[in-house]
């Protein structure tokens, strides 16, 4: 190892070295992990914007805010931007940044792929967002595009064909990164790493990557598809010429689900590195989170039809995917235990990042529960397509995800960029942002068993609806207090922040044993493996040779 | 965040909680915390689906949050140093097979009870009473509901149907998906270009029963609302027998034309058409219901093709409204 940190540097002429220049032209891991990061989080703040506008408009009934069409882009675009634009591109920036610092490897098995990938992701989320001034504005056939209405005749204009065209770029992205990762965390893990010793965040973006790369080419198949049918025109999804319109709700389901947990999976990886930290113990269970880490993975791909249960589908399938959706809730309750255990007999340690993992654990075991409503067909054919469903997904995808997304925010900000976020600002926004979401989705439940359908743009009952509306626009209003506290201290921290030593919360894995930031080869010397925790067996070691 | 001060917010957001529930039980029957009151034994099954499901989803949320404030509480710092180490205790083999077991477990009973209401909640029951169960079709459009019942009778955004009889509904689309539902009556089922869905009801109350469009299919879709009025069995004979025939123009103005063109023509999303003289032109009309309109230049307009297999007797009874209630003659200089 000392003998390869002395190969001389690669030459890198002057017009590559400026400050801008270094940016665009750099191939290194760490650089496109913060680009990706950065850029997703202004796609986050985009999307989260279009979120706002829509619970103002929602916030009484009758509501002139906005127009119908323009609702109809904001949810559109909305949905399409946090799922494809925001929370997989960020994983895909911190497992960038981190996985080949956690398994002790130089830089990712293709870097100039890395760099393509990274560039691919920012012109499909600037082809998106631009498509709001396209002729006939953005698409306005919601973030899953079900034909007939996202065909030529029911959707005129150029905006559902830029939602394909974004669509396809990130994919691309999304699928040239899953194949990078994968040869990553195959060949390049330090010596005496074995598969049984990788952070558990590891095994999370290795299942993270063969999942996109199974399922992405099937929504490729389905959105092409869509695109012949608008501009050449074929007829594969239109049922009067022959097509069948359901057949793209399976090519976009059977992407679309483990598309859930492609999003879930990292940020349950997150919580497995925070919670052990954070409480002074070795993770419960290593060994029963990352199987079901992989089961999960695995059966992600036999539940799509759950999204599907009101199309009509024949009764055993009804059945099929009712028990295989429920068989996911196994492996996901398992990892829940393991938390908990976790923390039993700990010595718990509430940084903003414990505060943000145990959050993940309170509000994602509701978004979990309620989902088996939802997988009972039968009674999914009452809530599905409203505001229960809203509230069940924001349950999983906002209090699981984005939760997840902050613990590794204001865990891994001091190996980022060699600063300690300020912790007070850290649990003023935890605080507002738990609350404010709780608030804005905890009733949409009820909205939902009321009988309020998504994707209206108004409604004009009074009473309750109007009582529990207000409240989830009041609670968004919160978490966006919340967020500004978040950039307030993202500025903050970059001006004055508190300088990180290299390993600021005594954590147990291999990033931490590099200085922070890490210089761009990462490490001088490895030291060898010997167990899934380097860093405390370091410790310990140091400790000994004291004694 | 030390602990006192996430013990207060706790139960300042429990005790939030528990007003709001009260409130709202206090103001509805169920406030939302259970799917809309039942009027027909399938969607009567499946709200017991529902608290079935609901008693061990609460049990699981109380048993996992409970343990999760405790261990919070319990385990917390205490102002021991970072270095202090909790017991080094890597899993427990056992533990993972309680907790793999007892979910497996509840999902099992979940399932079972599901089974056991599924003939229940989807089987048309034979109604041998009244000579078979009546069956009814919605044509789901841009952006109404038509039903069309067996005598020929066609009906716009209102349903029609007798009190105490099996009702069997066919469910077809005309243009884009959308979803047929009527919560008190029974769950979802998309109305899907290309097929045919089924569902059935057996209204136990005469009463009007609200319903909205399931499945997102447009710029109005919040306006694609249903309401069905369960009537009595004299009054079902007497409305499809005559009434229903003498209300279709107006209808059909309503709910088809009106939704976009304003109550009387005037414009709203769609353009002013009360002067314009397409309205009774018999045959210009018709190609443009059936076929819609679809065009980007010179000006973009979309119109959905809202006649899509209609029948003769719908066209004239439209065009008949139209002539004497909604043309005001040509614009002058138009």
């Amino acid at each position: 190892m000392a003998a390869r940190a002395q190969a001389v540097a690669p030459y890198r002429p002057d017009w590559r070295q400026g400050r801008v220049m270094s940016w665009i032209t750099t191939v290194d891991h760490k650089r496109i992990g913060i680009l990706y990061m950065v850029t997703s989080l202004v796609f986050f703040a985009g999307a989260g914007i279009l979120a706002l506008l829509m619970r103002a408009q929602l916030a009484t009934p009758n509501e002139h805010f906005i127009t119908e069409n323009a609702y109809n882009e904001l949810f559109t675009i909305h949905g399409t931007a946090m799922i494809f634009l925001f929370i997989v591109p960020f994983w895909a920036g911190m497992a960038n940044f981190l996985v080949p610092l956690m398994i002790g490897a130089r830089d990712m098995a293709f870097p100039r792929l890395n760099a393509f990938s990274y560039w691919c992701f920012l012109f499909g989320g600037l082809v998106l967002f631009l498509s709001f001034f396209a002729s006939g504005g953005a698409s306005k056939s919601g973030w899953y595009g079900y034909p007939p209405l996202s065909e030529k005749f029911f959707s005129p204009g150029n905006g559902q064909d830029l939602w394909i065209l974004s669509l396809h770029l990130v994919a691309i992205s999304s699928l040239v990164g899953a194949i990078n990762f994968l040869a990553t965390i195959q060949n390049m893990r330090a010596p005496g790493m074995s598969w049984m010793r990788i952070p558990l965040f590891v095994w999370a973006i290795e299942i993270y990557s063969a999942l996109l790369l199974i399922v992405l080419p099937v929504i490729g198949v389905g959105l092409t598809f869509l695109l012949l049918d608008r501009q050449v025109g074929t007829h594969f999804f239109l049922p009067d010429q022959g097509g069948n319109a359901v057949l793209y709700q399976h090519l976009f389901w059977f992407f679309g689900h483990p598309e859930v947990y492609v999003i879930i999976l990292p940020a349950m990886g997150v919580i497995s590195e925070v919670l052990p930290v954070f409480s002074r113990k070795p993770i419960f269970g290593y060994k029963a989170i990352a199987f079901s880490t992989v089961a999960i993975g695995f059966y992600s791909m036999l539940v799509w039809a759950h999204h599907m249960f009101s199309v009509g589908l024949p009764t055993f399938l009804n059945v099929f995917f009712m028990l295989s959706s429920m068989v996911i809730a196994v492996p996901t309750g398992v990892k829940i235990f393991n938390w908990l255990a976790t923390t039993w007999r700990g010595n718990l340690i509430f940084d903003t990042a414990m505060l943000w993992a145990l959050g993940f654990i309170a509000v994602f075991t509701m978004g979990g529960l309620s989902g088996i409503f939802l997988a009972a067909f039968p009674v999914d054919w009452q809530v599905t397509d409203t505001y229960y469903v809203v509230a069940h997904m924001h349950y999983v995808l906002f209090g699981g995800a984005v939760f997840g997304t902050f613990a590794g925010i204001f865990y891994w900000w001091p190996k980022f960029f060699g600063r300690l976020l300020d912790e007070r600002l850290g649990k003023v926004q935890f605080w507002l942002v738990f609350l404010g979401f709780n608030l804005t989705f905890f009733p949409q439940h009820m909205l939902g068993l009321l009988g309020m359908p998504r994707r209206n743009y108004t409604y004009s009952e009074h009473g309750l609806w109007l009582a529990y509306n207000l409240a989830s626009t009041i609670g968004s209003a919160v978490m966006t207090l919340g967020m500004l506290v978040f950039v307030v201290n993202v500025v903050r921290t970059a001006r004055a922040g508190r300088r990180a030593p290299n390993d600021p919360w005594l954590a147990d894995t291999l990033e931490w044993y590099t200085s922070s930031p890490p210089p761009p080869h990462n490490f001088d010397q490895l030291p060898y493996i010997s167990s899934a925790r380097p860093l405390r067996d370091l410790r310990r070691r140091l400790e000994e040779s004291r004694a | 965040m030390p602990p006192p001060v996430r013990r207060k917010l706790l139960v300042l957001v429990l005790g939030l909680g528990a007003a709001l529930a009260v409130a709202a039980s206090a103001y509805a029957e169920n406030g939302g915390f259970t799917p809309a009151t039942p009027h027909s034994p399938n969607a009567e099954r499946i709200d017991q689906a529902y608290l079935w499901i609901g008693y061990f989803a609460l049990a699981i949320l109380v048993v996992v949050e409970t343990a999760l404030v405790w261990f919070v509480f319990k385990y917390r710092r205490r102002g021991r140093p970072r270095t202090v180490e909790g017991p080094q205790i890597h899993g427990a083999t056992k533990l993972e097979l309680i907790w793999t077991a007892v979910p497996i477990l509840i999902l099992a009973a979940v399932a079972t009870f599901i089974f056991y209401k599924l003939p229940g909640i989807e089987d048309v029951p034979k109604a041998s009473a009244q000579g078979g169960p009546l069956t009814i079709r919605v044509d789901a459009h841009q952006f109404y509901w038509q039903f069309t019942y067996p005598n020929g009778a066609v009906s716009i955004d209102e349903l029609r149907a007798p009190v105490n009889r099996v009702v069997k509904i066919d469910i077809h689309s005309e243009d884009v998906d959308h979803s047929w539902w009527i919560p008190e009556l029974h769950g979802k089922f998309d109305a899907i270009p290309g097929r045919v869905n089924h569902t059935w009801f057996k209204a136990d109350q005469v009463g009007t029963y609200r319903g909205k469009c399931g499945e997102y299919c447009g710029v109005f879709h919040a306006q694609m609302t249903a309401r069905a009025h369960i009537v009595s069995a004299g009054d079902y004979e007497a409305w499809i027998s005559s009434e229903a025939r003498a209300q279709l123009g107006r209808t059909e103005w309503q709910g088809v034309c009106a939704k976009c063109h304003g109550p009387s023509g005037e414009g709203g999303y769609g353009p002013a058409i009360a002067n314009n003289s397409l309205l009774v032109s018999a045959e210009g009309l018709r190609t443009l219901l059936i076929e819609g309109q679809n065009r980007t230049k010179p000006l973009a307009a979309y119109m959905p093709p809202v006649g899509r297999g209609w029948t003769d007797a719908q066209f004239d009874a439209l065009f008949e409204y139209l002539k004497q209630n909604v043309y005001k003659g040509a614009a002058s200089g138009g």
